[in-house]
């Protein structure tokens, strides 16, 4: 650092170490607004990412395989075959996935008609591998009564509470499952219902039923193939990558085996975490924005009353430009000391969230569900490097735009005139 | 009579400077017509009554404002085309301000505040604090390296600030009042100093001043009158800093301490 830059750092270190309660206060702004951020966002981190969570978990996985338009038109025109299915499993076991893969589900998937003797229903059948949607889904605990699907079970359904009181059945009651086979042909398959799960989501526990997946084959006659593989992995930050590395390995089966993640498979679920996480960058927004206007205040009222200070600097050969440096560097300094404690009581707020998360049970009176989701009420923080450096981005550029009028104000100052400041 | 005469050798030239302020419409002539040549060790005092324009001409010499017509010569260069990056250049490195209020910067030191030219002009530290010391020790106010201006007395507030304005060599140092707030003991002390730096430095001193002391002490002294030069007058100068003596000085007329 230059002798010139050190004397205006030292100037601009002892401006503001003068203006004491000036100081402070505006410190205190900042180190409420960077505190606020890094917990808020850390937060609205942890909320998203329990309601990707559970939304991937109630629905197609981080990453789903499928055949090209299955996801448009859903019927088993486009379905895996049975050597696709084992290229999939043999991709998910590559050393360059399988470490990223926390569990997978295989799934038939076409919408059909429930009926029993009192009324018809549509529905979505979901055909699974019992055991291993019992470690994937979230839904098989959402049971209330009777049991979930077990290897063992034939003709048998595990169906939503709404759909079973609409179609007026019990547990044990059996209904008759109607949907196109892969031929084209009606096929109608009797099922008994097994058990009875609630998720809280309206659509969900009026409309979807599980079967065993041997079962849909021999009904639909599609022995060996599946609609989908849902894919479930670390977070929602391991998409990405994964992703990447799932159409490298399966590049060669391109045409037939597509490669989506949760934003594509559930756009309505990425729309609203988005909507969520733009409405929180507009608090942000607001919330920095008031951070830096008593930060302009705070430089610009100093810069004001040292007029005579600065006419004399420049009488003594200080440049304009070594004013407005000397000004940039008081708001800088203020903002990245007081930025650094905010993001520390952020931190320190965000860890002490960790234990126990907050609880916002007393804001909601009954479930809360949107886009296919329920929201847990007790939301837990999630943290991630990325933060602090998005925290100290925000730091650096309050900084320099708080600063950036007083600085021009300062150099516009006439010297001649400024020494007949008071 | 000092005319502007002379070779481009001299510390300060004006020519035809003219310095016209605008307030509320109506157009005040500050400065009138000036034209001076001020030679390298001159002791120089503007002299005049309030209103008279010594601080405008003085902020004209030193490039703190741009007259409205003519042009100003200091050590050889023309102002009036300067760019303000030159200007401050140019300040920095051949013209010393001492300031009526002193004017030191209250968050440095007074080694700081007597430093802070050459810091500017990137001389080392080295150098910087063993030519601070020593003007210190001449000054008599060594020892007070440490302190700020706020634990300081009013007079060795003016010796720093007079060092600081001296310290980097310049071939010009402009002086505002520089006894005004001080007493009749320290102003004497201050214009002693002033004298000796000038008489054994060489630097050139313009002073505005009411003070008939420092007038006293004057080589020549210049008089303004409603912005114009009414009297350009060189002396012999009188007082302890020059072992000279005279009656004429203290008789000097329509200027006398507190009259602003």
């Amino acid at each position: 650092m230059s002798d010139r830059l050190r004397l205006l750092l030292r100037l601009a270190v002892r401006n503001i170490r003068t203006q004491t309660r000036r100081s402070i206060l505006t410190g205190l702004a900042m180190v409420v607004g960077l505190g606020l951020l890094v917990m808020s966002r850390s937060m609205a981190e942890g909320g998203h990412e329990d309601w990707i969570e559970k939304g991937v978990r109630m629905g197609s996985g981080h990453v789903t395989l499928q055949a090209p338009g299955f996801a448009a038109r859903r019927t088993l025109d486009y379905r895996l075959a049975r050597d696709d299915l084992e290229a999939v499993r043999m991709a998910l076991g590559d050393s360059s996935v399988a470490p990223a893969v926390h569990g997978y589900a295989v799934r038939l998937e076409l919408a059909g008609l429930a009926s029993s003797a009192n009324a018809a229903v549509p529905v979505a059948i979901v055909a699974v591998e019992p055991e291993r949607e019992r470690r994937f889904s979230e839904l098989p605990a959402k049971l209330v009564e009777g049991r979930y699907l077990v290897a063992e079970d034939g003709l048998h359904a595990f169906v939503g509470q709404q759909l079973l009181e609409r179609l007026d059945l019990d547990v044990g009651s059996r209904l008759v499952l109607t949907a196109q086979d892969a031929e084209g042909e009606i096929a109608a398959q009797l099922v008994r219902v097994a058990g009875v799960f609630r998720s809280g989501v309206p659509e969900t526990d009026q409309g979807v039923v599980h079967i065993p997946l041997s079962t849909a084959r021999g009904w639909l006659r599609v022995e060996g193939s599946a609609t989908s593989v849902a894919i479930l992995l670390a977070n929602s930050r391991a998409v990405g990558p994964a992703t990447r590395r799932l159409e490298r390995v399966l590049a060669d089966r391109a045409d037939r085996v597509a490669v989506l993640d949760w934003k594509e498979a559930m756009p309505a679920l990425h729309a609203a975490v988005r909507l969520d996480d733009f409405a929180d960058w507009v608090f942000h927004a607001i919330t920095l924005a008031i951070v830096a206007l008593a930060i302009v205040n705070t430089i610009l009222m100093s810069v004001l009353h040292r007029t005579r200070e600065f006419g004399v600097t420049r009488a003594l050969g200080m440049s304009r430009a070594d004013t407005g440096t000397q000004v940039m560097l008081e708001g800088l300094v203020l903002t990245s000391v007081s930025g650094l404690i905010g993001i520390g009581v952020g931190l320190g707020l965000t860890w002490l969230l960790f234990r126990n998360g907050l609880d916002f049970t007393f804001l909601f009176e009954q479930e809360l569900e949107m886009a296919g989701v329920v929201f847990d009420p007790v939301i837990y923080p999630r943290f991630h490097v990325s933060q602090i450096l998005w925290s100290l981005g925000f730091v650096f550029v309050i900084g320099v735009l708080s600063s950036l009028y007083p600085a021009y104000r300062a150099t516009r100052i006439e010297v001649a005139e400024a020494m007949k400041f008071e | 009579m000092h005319g502007v005469q002379g070779g481009d050798r001299a510390a300060v030239r004006t020519e035809d400077v003219w310095k016209v302020f605008e307030h509320e419409g109506i157009e005040v002539e500050a400065v009138r017509g000036v034209d001076l040549k001020i030679d390298p060790g001159e002791f120089v005092v503007l002299a005049g009554p309030s209103g008279s324009g010594k601080t405008t001409l003085l902020n004209l010499i030193g490039g703190l404002t741009r007259p409205t017509r003519g042009q100003v010569w200091v050590a050889g260069r023309e102002l009036t085309a300067m760019s303000e990056k030159e200007l401050a250049r140019l300040r920095l490195e051949q013209v010393g301000f001492v300031f009526q209020a002193y004017n030191l910067l209250p968050v440095l030191t007074a080694l700081e505040n007597a430093e802070f030219s050459m810091l500017l002009r990137g001389l080392d530290e080295e150098e910087r604090r063993r030519r601070v010391e020593k003007l210190f020790a001449r000054m008599g106010i060594a020892g007070l390296e440490t302190r700020r201006p706020g634990k300081l007395s009013g007079g060795q507030q003016q010796r720093v600030a007079i060092a600081r304005a001296v310290v980097g060599e310049p071939a010009l140092v402009l002086a505002d009042e520089p006894t005004a707030n001080v007493d009749s003991v320290t102003s004497e002390g201050l214009i002693d100093l002033m004298a000796e730096l000038n008489r054994e430095l060489g630097i050139t001193f313009v002073f505005a001043t009411h003070d008939t002391r420092l007038m006293r002490r004057a080589r020549r002294l210049i008089k303004l009158v409603d912005g114009a030069v009414a009297a350009d007058e060189a002396r012999e100068p009188v007082g302890p800093g020059n072992g000279m003596g005279g009656p004429e000085a203290a008789a000097e007329p329509g200027a006398s301490p507190g009259e602003e």
